[in-house]
């Protein structure tokens, strides 16, 4: 009993669902789907994500729920979303403007190991939406691009009406240093570029498999085939690392909802190395 | 150990005097027109106002005590919308808003942690168990204020008890409890013997209650009844509790779970009985004047459709097999690598609530019988 008392005795502890106010100050729209939201958290503190991160977003009477930071670590008050309207939380959130009020907690979970990748080629592989909490990391390397090696981003997308960030993947491609290529799942009659899945990019990749690290983010069906064609370039489990998503309510390990086997994706991820979650039942 | 002797009288006594200090909750008394007893026909918990109402020797109840600790619903936040120059009305004593000034537009969060002296009254050793594993659960990590602010507030009395048909804490080693309560009693026909837990509980029992010493020849009766209790069990689980972790991590791909999918209703009854079952949802509800509202939680259920399921569309545990294995692995396995001990006490709950008769036992011998034919 002495240690299972002693963990009751909680007197100071505050409730951790209370959230911090934070102001919309720019709406963008990046699609028909996307919008990015510029926010400023209200006291002035600094949100203090890693890449990777999400944080719980709230509009009171219409639900919170976890939303990734699509900007990178920055020392002011200000971090950047971008939410696609899919529920009734976002589809509120889309209706809001430049002053309108939200509440958020966090940052939670475990972001990108941007350490670990200094020093390496990257290889970014991102799928859809996948591609908003990998800004996160890709802005961050860049704003120390010489830390690392060669980059590499390819991203697949539905349609080419649904590309996100496209002035800034046109800059990162011009004065970034980085090989960028897009491709859409179907053929377009507007679609000069390549068409097919984002895996068809890797056979023909020059890569050194000693000094590659791949960072992946996409829908869960992208997970296998990209992994695949990984292993058939050599890259180790343990140089890749992929965000997973799941339903979340809590962001504390408490829910339940993010739950794979053992593990609570709130906490030991969203972020994972394959080599760890390879052999986990259920995780791809 | 410190045994203390109470006639029956004593115990009722002793429910009067912690009247006084706590709202006690405990198995109440069917009463076969009233309002109190199960529709199933099982003993129910219920706020008691005396002992009379409590019904101590009682089978196993309908919900557990979690109940108490966990609400089926609590309220997290509560939050008011309003112009910036509204006056500051505290939602709740003690409770300090986010943003006193109000946010701009007047928006104010204040979190609610309701908790009051309360005692659970008859707990059997099952319940104390998973009381035990759900204290872990909140405490680690970041910890639950609303839990762990109730759990500090609470004390425990169990009393010790026979299994009926579907029982099988044996089989799971909680058939007693060493610790987890601050009371605890044993039945020995001519009253009761007390088993000290706390010092809480001990300075309770002598400030409402007469009691003394137990004797030895008391004393021995418990492991009489003890002894009676561990021949009386129908229903068990044909392994040791230890090896049961690597039987559910070797039976991933078993056909049972097929079996038992195609029958079960995906109606998330055995999450809600189950005293070790903590998942949650957060939903958000505005009174009607459509300026105030709260955040609450609401007890799910695993077993529910949309329980793993992303705003994208994609479910992860889409058929029933596959959410009824994730239930099954949770109490023997994945809980276990999380926080240690079976989550399963035994209590048989999910069996006798089950529209279609799965049987938790009976699936864990098929696949104790599936793995002995492996080579």
């Amino acid at each position: 009993m002495s240690s299972l008392k002693s963990q009751t005795v909680s007197h100071n502890i505050s409730s951790p669902y209370l959230s911090r106010l934070a102001r919309i100050e720019r709406v963008t729209r990046l699609t028909e789907k996307e919008r990015l939201f510029n926010i400023a958290i209200e006291d002035s503190k600094t949100l203090g994500h890693a890449p990777g991160q999400f944080i719980m977003l709230s509009i009171p009477g219409f639900g919170e729920a976890p939303i990734s930071v699509s900007s990178p670590p920055d020392k002011g008050n200000m971090f950047e979303l971008c939410v696609r309207a899919v529920g009734n939380l976002t589809n509120a959130l889309h209706n809001l403007t430049k002053e309108d009020k939200i509440w958020i907690r966090g940052p939670y979970g475990k972001g990108f190991p941007v350490e670990n990748l200094k020093h390496k080629d990257l290889l970014f592989i991102a799928g859809g939406i996948g591609l908003v909490p990998m800004r996160s990391l890709i802005k961050t390397v860049l704003n120390e691009r010489s830390s690392y090696g060669s980059v590499h981003l390819l991203y697949g997308i539905k349609g080419p009406d649904e590309i996100l960030f496209k002035d800034e993947l046109l800059q990162w491609g011009r004065t970034g240093n980085i090989n960028i290529q897009i491709t859409v799942d179907k053929p377009h009659p507007e679609w000069k570029g390549h068409t097919g899945v984002v895996t068809t990019f890797i056979p023909p990749l020059k890569i050194d498999e000693t000094k590659t690290a791949a960072i992946v983010v996409g829908p869960p069906v992208m997970y296998k085939y990209v992994i695949m064609s990984l292993g058939d370039k050599r890259i180790a489990g343990h140089d890749i690392y992929l965000s997973l998503e799941r339903r979340m309510k809590c962001g504390l390990g408490k829910c339940g909802h993010c739950q794979i086997n053992s593990i609570y994706v709130c906490q030991e991820g969203p972020v994972f190395r394959l080599s760890n979650i390879r052999y986990l039942r259920e995780a791809i | 150990m410190e045994y203390r002797f109470l006639s029956k009288k004593g115990v009722a006594s002793f429910v009067t005097g912690l009247l006084k200090e706590f709202r006690v909750y405990g198995p109440v008394k069917l009463v076969p027109a009233g309002s109190k007893q199960g529709k199933d026909g099982f003993p129910m918990y219920g706020e008691v106002a005396s002992p009379d109402e409590l019904n101590l020797l009682h089978t196993p109840t309908h919900l557990s005590p979690k109940q108490y600790l966990f609400p089926p619903k609590e309220t997290l936040l509560k939050f008011k919308k309003g112009a910036p120059t509204s006056p500051f009305i505290p939602l709740q004593r003690g409770t300090p808003f986010l943003s006193p000034s109000g946010g701009g537009q007047g928006e104010e969060i204040a979190p609610v942690v309701e908790a009051y002296d309360q005692a659970l009254f008859g707990v059997h050793p099952c319940d104390i168990h998973a009381i035990r594993l759900l204290d872990r659960v909140f405490a680690y990590g970041t910890p639950d204020a609303n839990y762990l602010k109730r759990r500090e507030r609470t004390v425990i009395i169990g009393i010790d008890c026979l299994p009926d048909k579907h029982c099988f804490c044996k089989s799971v080693n909680t058939m007693k409890a060493e610790s987890g309560f601050d009371i605890f009693l044993h039945d020995i026909g001519s009253g009761f013997l007390a088993e000290i837990g706390t010092q809480k509980g001990k300075e309770l029992l002598f400030k409402y209650t007469k009691t003394r010493r137990a004797t030895l020849k008391e004393a021995s009766k418990i492991d009489i009844f003890q002894k009676k209790k561990a021949e009386s069990f129908t229903s068990s689980i044909n392994a040791e509790a230890s090896t049961l972790p690597l039987l559910y991590s070797g039976s991933y791909n078993s056909p049972v779970w097929e079996k038992i999918g195609k029958i079960c209703y995906g109606c998330g009854s055995c999450n809600n009985v189950c005293p070790t079952c903590y998942c949650f949802d957060v939903r958000d509800e505005m009174k009607a004047n459509l300026t105030e509202g709260e955040r609450y939680r609401v007890w799910d259920a695993c077993l529910l459709e949309d329980f793993a399921k992303v705003a994208g569309g994609h479910n992860f545990r889409k058929t029933r097999a596959e959410r009824l294995r994730h239930r099954f692995n949770r109490k023997f396995q994945y809980q276990v690598d999380r926080f240690g001990g079976l989550f399963c006490v035994g209590c048989g709950r999910c069996i006798r609530t089950c529209l279609v008769n799965i049987n938790i036992v009976e699936v864990t011998n098929e696949l104790i019988e599936e793995s002995n034919r492996k080579p």
